[in-house]
């Protein structure tokens, strides 16, 4: 713990005592009875994932091994699904015990102190059909997914991926990051991308459940292992740990449990070769991992961040240059004299401010193809965010621009029509403005929400400010990329806020 | 005889089952200063609204210089088109019970921009005229001022600017004394008559009856939708034979 606490900045101390006092407080209150705390990425089968009969439980193979250790060991499992872009601050935090989730142990060997590998693994890839890719090299030109910090994003791109993989990778028109399988197989079936990458174990379970219309390629990308990953120098733990794994590989229970879940070709734990990583942390002999602090790194992680911040500050630029005209335009129709066109605006508006806006990202990047069968192309993933943006924000405006409108007094109107104003030049002259001024505020308030939802762009994997810092945080084990994040939307937003003080004082 | 600027025939209206005006006539002949006094409810602020065409009557006539706005046909009053009304419309100006000024707009802009935008006079030109207006009702010095910069007597006096700027043949006042202190009121009386002398036709709807008989040619007392009086102010104010004028002239001298 003390050699992790070092790497943090002040803020990153400060949240660090509060995850400890927080999981000391968990155990206190527990008083005799031990937890154990897997940290899973729940959209992970067969390994660990949501059971689709009971809602809010969670199954797996690993699952399984897990209640098994814990049912030896007399402790209590708490299955704990995270983030997975947030595993190691989950982990370093004390807020789970061990990363235990068909965890690649290959790349990561120094971030962890590892059991014994348990599963051989291997990267294949994933095609539709009928596609035409029939080995790796007609990748080339095309556009391959992958899960956000999994080990086939690494066999490609980590620091250790092989020159082979590399040259693939280049070969690649794009090769795309994706929040999780679900969405990578939608995004494979409606053409934005043509190939996913994923382990195998994962792969054969998918491939076997979609349905036949997907195929693994036999030529694959990698061999791994998976192994479970504990917090650097916890060696404690983990000797406890696997020494369970050893007894149930001595009775059979473990082979018992990898035939339930059709694993038993993969299992590996026990033969030659599966104890490199875990022979690395022997009695809290684990190194420390490199340095990471100081300006050089701060800006370093701003460097890595400021291609999200240029996504961000577009995606938040061209969504009010489009929602605040659509916005006037949807409330001109709700308040139109013709009953119809209202109920149309009305609903309209109901249903953006009724569902989530994530869905709506969804529903716009996803909907052309399963709706008309238009394959997506992956450009059309900056455009599908903000076509949803603009039409959500547009659905709030409009109710803004309403209530702005019927705020300003009957009288003006009367004024006007006395003067002999025109219709259009009683709404441009003399309603407009007023109501500009009376939307105001709850307009910045709408603005100040946009710039905090241009993450929510994650949704359809498009890499935002707050994506990329995840990630970087996630490859760096380390909360300041996240800081820096947190540091660039109040920037941002302090400079809205002023600039809307100037706007208002006119 | 001189002519008459406004004539209102058989006028009714209702608001649902409510009859608010059962069948009021009345004219306003050039430079007349005709008050309508009656107590509230008696549909005086009806009639100026449908005289003003803020709202439609249900049946009657209304006619303006001998312009037609509407007819009645077949106990129905039918409205002229969109361009005659708006020729109508030219012919009259209100100066609202709460003025109802632009508050975005500068007092010199409040008074020159309908002339601009809606007369198309030359912007110059416009501009000469609004800073004369605002002269002549003693706010030469507040032409670059907001509205929610002035007392509730000068925006007063800007909304009569603003209406006159449109070169009306008669003006119409929504209780112009309501908003204002007693002194002030002394103020708008001065206006008002020195309009009157430049031969203005006017109609003001007021409740106030030192008020009308200090500026009124002609009072027309209206009770329950219905014109109960007509005639000079000595003869419906001081003298009056009927006994709904005189009980509600009796209250106001009690209150």
């Amino acid at each position: 713990m003390k050699n992790n606490t070092s790497e943090f900045l002040k803020i990153g101390i400060f949240l660090f005592v509060l995850g400890l006092l927080f999981s000391q407080a968990g155990i206190k209150g527990e008083a005799k009875e031990k937890t154990f705390t897997v940290g899973f990425d729940a959209e992970f089968p067969p390994y660990g994932y949501a059971d689709p009969d009971r809602e809010g439980e969670y199954i797996g193979f690993d699952l399984d091994l897990a209640e098994e250790v814990c049912k030896r060991a007399g402790w209590t499992l708490v299955k704990q699904p995270i983030d997975w872009d947030s595993k190691d601050m989950e982990l370093n935090t004390g807020s789970i015990d061990c990363i235990w989730n068909g965890f690649t142990i290959n790349g990561r060997e120094d971030k962890y102190t590892w059991s014994k590998a348990y599963i051989d693994n291997s990267q294949v890839v994933i095609v539709k059909k009928g596609s035409g890719i029939k080995k790796l090299s007609d990748l080339a030109g095309k556009v391959v997914a992958v899960q956000a910090d999994s080990s086939a994003l690494a066999a490609f791109t980590g620091e250790d991926a092989s020159e082979e993989n590399l040259a693939l990778c280049e070969s690649f028109s794009d090769l795309q990051e994706v929040g999780d399988y679900n969405s990578a197989f939608l995004n494979l079936d409606s053409g934005a991308v043509d190939a996913i990458c994923m382990d195998i174990g994962v792969a054969s379970y998918q491939v076997k459940n979609r349905g036949g219309d997907f195929e693994i390629l036999e030529e694959r990308v990698s061999s791994e292992q998976y192994g479970i990953g504990f917090k650097k120098g916890n060696t404690k733990l983990r000797d406890q740990v696997q020494g369970y794994l050893d007894d149930m590989l001595e009775d059979g229970s473990f082979a018992r449990i990898a035939e339930k879940w059709g694993l038993s070709d993969a299992a590996c734990l026990g033969k030659e070769g599966t104890d490199a990583a875990y022979l690395l942390d022997q009695d809290g002999a684990g190194k420390p991992s490199q340095k990471k602090k100081g300006l050089g790194f701060f800006l370093s992680v701003v460097k890595q961040l400021s291609k999200g911040m240029l996504a961000s500050v577009s995606i938040f630029v061209l969504t009010l240059l489009f929602a605040l005209p659509l916005g006037l335009l949807i409330c001109m129709v709700r308040m139109s004299k013709i009953g119809i066109f209202r109920w149309i605006a009305r609903i309209y508006i109901s249903i953006m401010r009724g569902t989530p806006l994530m869905l709506q990202l969804l529903v716009v990047f996803f909907g052309p193809y399963y709706a008309f069968g238009i394959a997506t192309s992956a450009n059309f993933r900056f455009w599908a965010v903000i076509i949803g943006f603009t039409l959500n924000y547009a659905a709030y405006f409009a109710e803004i621009y309403r209530s702005g409108i019927q705020g300003v007094p009957k009288g003006q109107r009367e004024a006007a029509f006395i003067l002999g104003y025109s219709r259009l030049q009683t709404f441009w002259k003399i309603i407009f403005p007023q109501m500009v001024r009376r939307v105001i505020p709850p307009i910045t308030n709408e603005v100040i929400t946009l710039v905090k939802d241009t993450s929510l762009a994650f949704a359809i994997a498009y890499a935002e400010m707050f994506t990329l810092a995840k990630r970087v945080a996630a490859a760096n084990a380390s909360i300041v990329p996240l800081f820096v994040a947190g540091l660039f939307y109040y920037i941002f937003n302090f400079v809205i806020a002023m600039a809307i003080e100037k706007v208002e004082e006119k | 005889m001189s002519k008459a600027i406004l004539e209102v025939k058989n006028m009714k209206k209702s608001y649902g089952d409510l009859a608010v005006l059962k069948d009021i006539s009345f004219q306003v002949k050039e430079g007349d200063v005709c008050v309508i006094l009656g107590p509230s409810g008696s549909g005086k602020s009806t009639t100026l609204r449908l005289a003003t065409m803020l709202e439609q009557m249900d049946d009657g006539s209304l006619i303006y210089e001998g312009k037609v706005a509407c007819e009645s046909k077949q106990g129905k009053a039918i409205y002229r088109g969109k361009q005659e009304l708006k020729k109508v419309q030219e012919t009259y100006g209100l100066v609202f019970q709460n003025f109802n000024l632009f508050p975005h707009y500068t007092v010199l802009k409040n008074v020159m921009d309908a002339p601009v935008s809606v007369l198309k006079r030359e912007k110059k030109e416009a501009e000469k005229e609004a800073r004369e207006l605002l002269a002549k009702v003693g706010l030469e010095d507040k032409c670059d001022a907001y509205p929610d910069q002035l007392s509730g007597g000068q925006k007063q006096r800007v909304a009569i600017a603003r209406a006159l700027a449109m070169h009306p043949k008669i003006l119409f006042f929504d209780e112009p004394t309501s908003a204002l202190d007693p002194e002030i009121t002394a103020g708008v009386l001065k206006i008002l008559r020195d309009l009157a002398k430049e031969k203005m036709a006017m109609v003001i709807v007021t409740h106030e009856i030192a008020f009308a008989r200090k500026v009124a040619d002609h009072v027309i007392f209206m009770d329950g939708g219905v014109i109960v009086e007509e005639g000079r102010p000595e003869d419906v104010i001081d003298h009056s034979n009927n006994q709904r004028t005189r009980s509600f002239l009796k209250k106001l001298e009690e209150a």
